[in-house]
């Protein structure tokens, strides 16, 4: 198991070095630089631009260039936000707190509803009711992560204006809220987000955990169980469920990228101040260090996600945990 | 002749192995889900086609830019306008034909890539194999979507073939594994042993006789391929830097009507519509394809 967990680590390392590689190798290979990008302004002389470029090392060989980037991020520099005017690390580092309560939330969520919807889907396989659930869930998965936060945006902020548009807090009136109400006014925000996101997730976990039900169905000990006089209620959570979870801790590590991807889009629709929100509005400012510190940030959330799922499973197997 | 060999072993054989492609067909014709989903592609599909001719518009034609923006849907505009005086539903129209194009291209992009690199790595094998799927490992730990935004916001302005190559390139990386796979086991089986024997050369085994075998996961990842390029496409153009402007995809459409949501509401709501439709169909077609491959 140790060594199990030392050479899991241990690509876990090595894909994050590869991933430095390709961001770098994408901040060369673009036309032009930061300099060239960000001052486009006419008044900004060509000298100006060569001392910018001499001071953050650009005019150095790439492969002392390599090195210093790779060290930079090794003490979790990842460069100097244009448009926030302060260094990356702390801009990602003030809204990750936010997106990762999203992703948590979402996470639990659509795990709990999926495996739900799917225990109900089997227990009554093949009927309509199976089939109507099949066909929603199809929906939901085939749903454009924007487009469903659009169409909840529209229908529960304006139509039905049940929830506030956007933002973390009320932009006023936060402030002058005691304990209770501070907390209650952030539910209150985090509630539309976080429930889109988990209804866009759980549509995925749903359709993967009904076929891992029913792979096991027409397992040996699925109709000894039966047979031994067990109620089917009985036969599928202690039978069925228990061996069809070892695949949804693999989907856990597979659901990360979603997940990610998925708060980008949702915290730009609902202005919620997580990382999504600052990398997108970067994108507009054209603040590369800030996109590119979200990519490698994000690799490394997936790439802990999945290490993580990884030795969950060990840990729940106990045909692997032995070795 | 090694090629004949194995052609006169397989009508020597009682009952002939239907081909994947035509297995495929027939599972899809004899499903009620998979045929309504085949007939609703083809529509869309043939919209997309037949644009230039369906569209009551110029999708790029700004006739009164004042007096005719921003309207909602009515018989003359059924989907409504645009802020910039735009008909929505030929932009849509205009849409399927380029949102299923980006999607068809850049798939072919990943298929490309990826079996080349699947198989590669596969018949290699040893070092080279363990080098190319850690590579591949970091590839899929950099969620598609940021990877994009990296290269898109490091090349802005970016025409629509390298809008394409780049979706392509960034969608090969499940497929390679699936490749590799498939090659690893398929590598000691009697029939590649025997093509050895005969003195063929390591291109001719992969090209005659390892490729053939691969061409169930190729369809399946595909379709799906097609229906995720899509909806990414669509995603990036929201973000304002996918499809440059004027054309229409369906992303870039609801990214024009994006900052006032509630206000024009029909911009968002009908492209995404056609989009989801054409996003459900292939992934039924997909999966269907996908059970009974792997059934098989």
């Amino acid at each position: 198991m140790l060594r199990y967990i030392a050479r899991r680590l241990g690509q876990a390392a090595v894909i994050v070095a590869i991933v430095a590689a390709i961001t770098f190798a994408l901040i060369h290979l673009a036309p032009g630089d930061p300099f060239s990008a960000i001052l486009d302004n006419p008044n900004v002389s060509e000298k100006v631009r060569a001392t910018l470029r001499a001071q953050y090392g650009l005019d150095r060989p790439l492969a002392e260039q390599f090195v210093r980037y790779v060290n930079a991020l090794a003490h979790g520099e990842l460069g100097w936000s244009f448009s926030h005017d302060r260094p990356v690390r702390e801009v990602l580092s003030s809204a990750l707190p936010n997106t990762l309560l999203l992703m948590s939330v979402a996470l639990v969520g659509s795990f709990a509803l999926g495996i739900l919807i799917a225990l109900f889907q089997v227990a009554r396989k093949s009927t309509a009711i199976d089939q109507t659930l099949s066909a929603i869930t199809l929906f939901f998965f085939s749903m454009p992560d924007f487009w469903l936060g659009i169409l909840a945006l529209l229908a529960f902020t304006y139509w039905l204006p049940i929830f506030p548009v956007g933002g973390a807090v009320d932009p006023v009136m936060h402030e002058f809220l005691g304990l209770g109400g501070r907390i209650m006014d952030r539910l209150r925000h985090l509630a539309l987000p976080a429930l889109t996101l988990t209804v866009l997730a759980s549509a995925t976990v749903a359709r993967f955990q009904r076929a891992a039900l029913l792979d096991v169905l027409p397992a040996d000990y699925v109709r000894t169980a039966r047979l031994k006089g067990l109620t089917e209620r009985q036969v599928l959570r202690r039978h069925v469920l228990r061996n069809a979870l070892l695949p949804i801790i693999t989907l856990i590590g597979l659901s990360f990228p979603a997940l990610l991807t998925g708060a980008f889009f949702i915290e730009k629709i609902f202005a919620w101040p997580g990382m999504g929100y600052a990398v997108v509005n970067a994108i507009g400012a054209r603040d590369y260090p800030l996109v590119v510190g979200g990519v490698i940030i994000g690799s490394i959330l997936v790439t802990l996600g999945s290490l993580l799922a990884d030795l969950l499973y060990a840990w729940a197997d106990p045909r692997l945990r032995a070795h | 002749m090694p090629g004949q060999t194995q052609d006169s072993a397989r009508t020597d054989s009682v009952k002939p192995r239907e081909s994947p492609l035509a297995l495929g067909v027939r599972v899809i014709l004899r499903k009620r889900s998979s045929r309504v989903a085949l007939f609703v592609l083809g529509v869309i599909v043939l919209i997309g086609v037949l644009a230039p001719l369906i569209a009551p518009y110029d999708p790029s034609a700004q006739p009164d830019i004042v007096a005719a923006k921003d309207l909602p849907p009515s018989i003359a505009h059924p989907f409504g306008t645009d802020p910039y005086s735009r008909d929505v539903l030929s932009r849509v129209i205009y849409g399927a034909r380029l949102s299923l194009m980006i999607g068809i291209l850049a798939t072919l992009v990943s298929l490309t890539f990826g079996v080349a690199y699947g198989a590669t790595a596969g018949y290699a094998g040893g070092v080279i194999d363990a080098i190319m799927m850690r590579f591949l490992d970091a590839l899929l730990s950099i969620p598609r979507l940021l990877l994009l935004l990296g290269v898109l916001v490091a090349w802005p302005h970016l025409s629509i073939g390298s809008l394409i190559v780049f979706l392509g390139l960034t969608g090969w990386f499940g497929l390679s594994r699936i490749v590799r796979g498939q090659v690893l086991a398929l590598k000691h089986a009697e029939f590649v042993t025997a093509a050895e024997a005969l003195g063929a050369s390591r291109r001719r085994i992969l090209v005659r006789h390892l490729l053939p075998n691969l061409v169930s996961p190729i369809v399946v990842a595909a379709t799906l391929g097609i229906a995720h390029v899509i909806v990414l496409e669509a995603g990036l153009s929201y973000l304002g830097i996918g499809v440059p402007q004027p054309l229409a995809s369906w992303g870039n459409i609801i990214y024009d009507g994006a900052d006032q949501i509630a206000r024009l509401w029909w911009m968002s709501l009908f492209p995404g519509l056609f989009m989801v439709t054409t996003v459900m169909t292939l992934n039924v077609l997909g999966e269907s394809l996908r059970d009974v491959y792997e059934r098989r």
